[in-house]
């Protein structure tokens, strides 16, 4: 009696185990499906450089490509400075007890919800970025990705203090017993072990960055061109996403968002894999 | 949605006339003893007073569930083509292809504008059809060209599946370009908020949904309002359609029946719109 | 002098971005609370209704949150309750039966799943809310039930990360001494090591109702919608507290509307932290009841 039960249990695992990594692959196989007579007739590769006019014709997602391309880097360009800098604050420098308040307000903030994000941008930075620069809507690349950047930093902020706890004991007994200060240990020796641990956590931080979808659809102005400044407005593959799914189920239109779905996709498995190659050679290390 | 017979509610209607002051007018009694649930989506024009009639219906039988959604004419017609939805409304009239591909029944019960807008703050409340046609091609890109201030013109435009982008591409800009580099906003709300917040904006919105916080702008001399549109001096105008597929039963014909008596009227005329005799 | 001004400059730079950090929340949360607090009455949640029939369902608020609240809370159960046996399980499997190639591989699957953007999981669903449309029956469409499905692939991963590093998690001498006892393999996974990593898996379930709670992309395109009421079936249409937020922000028709928007954010973030603090005190608080358990 009991075997069966075992052996019931154990395929039941399984399946599930089986039933969650299929769903994975189904995800993609859909998408592919769906946007499978507009990438035939189009092309695939041809798709990713035509521009968005559906009225002639054309419903190429290059303008979004180049859209969630500037403001993702460009948040990852805010993002990363302040994560290192915190992080350093968290590790090193800041005196105990601040760095415990500050690593819990840091986790805290990883709670905050995308949509109160975008929100509050709405009505505090659009404003303010539009009355600064003179210029523009204040809807624009640059608003999105400073509030993108806001909200990636905290995610990668704890990264980079799990890959600097992470450095061999033998490491810091050695730099200590040199006789170097904390912030000279930091520098010179946690910082370049941790190389491998920092990249995986920009990589991840980009990966989130490029998926998110509200920060882009509520501040970046939506438009169907390449923006030409960061003051312009852009649209990113997830806003249009999100604005397209109102359309019907046979038009090009329509196909065209699984087109940006695949290209989501396909840069998900380029992340995914890079990092963990990252954290495997990291690890082989320890 | 069940199809009821009509018998029970006729016999309920007439009791009630007999029987109940206050007088309604006894427009929401085919509601009595109804039940089920209706989907709506599509035009956002027709929120308002979509939300406005779902909610005297569903007040006064709470057995009644109306769920109602935007997303833009092209979204109503298709979802309502599709079976997804019950009502699509759309801002503008279905094409002849779409009402053979998904034998669409047209309800036209109001009777709307499209005018351009700016916001209040701005000097600039009146331009002739060309300056439009110019600003939105991106030809005039300052609003000091204009009298204005010294500063981008900022252009807001609605999304592909809207109706009322499509009249006043149509109708307003005889078909011109209007720049790729616009900003893109989902509904008529959408667009109010928008130019409500941004000094430099111009967009367009359902003259039925223009009020304090966005200021129309006189095209050719003629102010976008309710009354210069069912005047016709102002010519940017469109129907608000409700569609559905093949001919409405039960709930849904009650409820596109409501929009036609003298109470629903009065709903579309405080909303906004000019009610269809 | 070199190294010198480049430890001075990395201080320095430390403490900016921790500044920076810390002043860009406090003015988002300030801000909203600022704005918002005067919204913050009953009838924020229940519009024009009373309390008591709104409650009870006998009468359906209009202009107020209760819809929003009661769709997320019916909308993050169902989520839930779908995710948890097949991520438990998995999580078992891997931690508990698998061989280490089948480990990689599935590893390898469930990182992609959780790096899928929400809005690709979004669409998923969609597609498979019209697949079913076409196939199988006209009445099915975007509704509660494809929500609940695509939101529990969202958390999936997350609730099958925490329990395999739970149950990893395990020192090897507790997880022996059941086996050494005659126990089976099954016997000792839910006699002793569940039991024992409980608090992880719980605090990854946690994790995963604050991800189904706050999610706007997933259900933004899987059948929420502006105006739906208390879901009366899991068939139907809904509303939930991100979408509206976000549906309010950008299409808000008077100041009552935005006003109920800045009171529907200060919810939801009352929400998360609640959750958190609950996670931070399960942590600490189920290993104290798990071990000393008489």
């Amino acid at each position: 009696m009991k075997k069966i039960g075992e052996r019931v249990a154990e395929r039941a695992f399984f399946l599930s185990a089986l039933a969650s990594s299929l769903i994975t692959v189904a995800i993609l196989v859909f998408m592919v499906f769906m946007g499978l007579p507009l990438m035939r007739e189009g092309g695939f590769y041809q798709l990713l450089v035509k521009p968005w006019a559906p009225y002639q014709g054309a419903f190429g997602i290059y303008p979004m490509i180049v859209g969630t391309a500037c403001i993702s880097l460009l948040g990852l360009a805010v993002a990363f400075p302040l994560s290192l800098g915190c992080s350093f604050l968290i590790t090193t420098i800041a005196p105990k007890p601040v760095s415990r308040v500050f690593r819990r307000l840091i986790e805290l903030m990883t709670g905050i919800p995308t949509v109160i994000y975008g929100f509050v941008g709405i009505f505090l930075l659009v404003p303010f970025v539009r009355e600064l620069f003179q210029d523009g809507s204040g809807m624009c690349v640059l608003t999105a990705a400073l509030v993108l950047g806001i909200m990636i930093t905290p995610t990668m902020t704890l990264f980079f203090c799990d890959s600097f706890a992470r450095i061999p004991r033998s490491y810091l007994d050695a730099a200590d017993a040199l006789g170097a200060s904390p912030v000279q240990k930091l520098l010179y020796v946690i910082l370049p072990s941790a190389r491998k641990g920092l990249l995986n956590g920009v990589i991840l931080a980009l990966g989130r960055a490029v998926g998110d979808t509200l920060v882009a659809l509520m501040l970046a102005g939506n438009s169907v061109r390449v923006p030409e400044s960061v003051l312009e407005p852009a649209r990113t593959l997830t806003a249009h996403i999100a604005l397209v799914i109102a359309a019907d189920y046979e038009s090009p239109e329509f196909r065209s968002i699984f087109s940006c779905g695949v290209v989501l996709y396909l840069f998900t498995l380029v992340v995914t894999f890079l990092a963990r190659y990252l954290s495997f050679a990291e690890n082989k290390k320890a | 949605m069940k199809k009821i017979s009509w018998i029970q509610p006729l016999l309920i209607i007439s009791i009630l006339l007999l029987v109940c002051a206050p007088a309604f007018s006894g427009s929401l009694d085919p509601f009595q003893g109804e039940k089920g649930v209706l989907k709506i989506s599509g035009g956002t024009a027709h929120i308002p007073v979509m939300k406005d009639a779902a909610k005297k219906i569903m007040v006064m039988n709470p057995e009644i569930q109306i769920s109602i959604a935007g997303g833009g004419s092209g979204v109503g017609i298709k979802q309502v083509g599709e079976g997804l939805v019950a009502i699509g409304n759309s801002g503008r009239k279905p094409t002849d292809e779409e009402i053979s591909r998904y034998k669409l029944v047209l309800h036209k019960w109001a009777i709307d504008g499209v005018g351009p807008v700016v916001n209040p703050k701005n000097p600039v409340k009146a331009l002739s059809k060309s300056q439009m046609k110019d600003i939105f091609a991106g030809k005039i890109e300052n609003w000091k060209m204009l009298g204005g201030e010294d500063r981008k013109i900022n252009i807001y435009t609605r999304d592909e599946a809207s109706g009322t982008r499509e009249v006043f591409w149509k109708k307003g800009l005889d078909k011109g370009e209007i720049i790729p580099g616009a900003h893109v906003v989902v509904s008529n709300g959408a667009m109010k908020s928008a130019i409500a917040q941004d000094p430099y904006g111009i967009g367009y919105v359902s003259v039925g949904h223009i009020d304090a916080t966005v200021a129309p702008v006189a095209l050719d001399g003629v102010v976008p309002t309710i009354e210069t549109v069912q005047e016709g001096t102002y010519t940017i105008a469109r129907g608000l359609y409700s569609n559905t597929r093949g001919e409405p039963s039960g709930l849904t014909k009650k409820f596109l029946d409501f929009l036609f008596t003298p109470e629903g009227k009065k709903i579309i005329e405080e909303k906004g719109f000019i009610p269809v005799r | 002098m070199k190294p010198r001004t480049l430890e001075i400059f990395s201080i320095v730079f430390a403490w900016i971005a921790g500044l920076i950090l810390v002043s860009a929340v406090l003015v988002l949360l300030g801000y909203l609370f600022i704005k918002g607090y005067t919204s913050l009455n009953l009838s924020l949640i229940f519009g024009d209704t009373p309390p008591l029939r709104a409650l009870l369902f006998r009468t359906r608020v209009f202009d107020g949150l209760f819809p929003a609240i009661a769709g997320t809370l019916v909308l993050v159960i169902l989520s839930i309750v779908l995710a948890i046996p097949i991520g438990i399980s998995t999580g078992i499997y891997l931690a508990e039966y698998a061989g280490s190639r089948i480990k990689r591989a599935l590893d390898a699957f469930f990182d992609v799943l959780s790096g899928i953007p929400s809005i690709v999981i979004g669409l998923f669903g969609f597609s498979f809310a019209v697949f079913l449309h076409k196939q199988y029956s006209n009445r099915i469409g975007p509704c509660l039930l494809i929500s609940s499905i695509a939101l529990s692939l969202l958390v999936l991963p997350y609730i099958i990360r925490t329990t395999q590093a739970a149950l990893e998690g395990i020192p090897s001498n507790i997880r022996m001494t059941a086996l050494a006892l005659g126990a089976t393999r099954l016997q000792n996974v839910f006699l002793v090591l569940i039991p024992r990593s409980l608090s992880g898996i719980m605090s990854g379930i946690i994790l995963a109702i604050g991800r189904c709670a706050e999610d706007t992309a997933v259900i933004m395109l899987t059948g929420a919608v502006a105006s739906a009421g208390v879901p009366r079936s899991v068939f139907a249409q809904f509303e939930a507290l991100p979408f509206y937020i976000y549906y309010i922000s950008s299409q808000y028709s008077d100041p009552e509307e935005l006003m109920r928007g800045y009171g529907a954010s200060i919810i939801l973030l009352l929400l998360c932290a609640l959750l958190f603090a609950v996670a931070y005190g399960i942590r600490k608080g189920l290993s104290h009841f798990v071990f000393y358990r008489p």
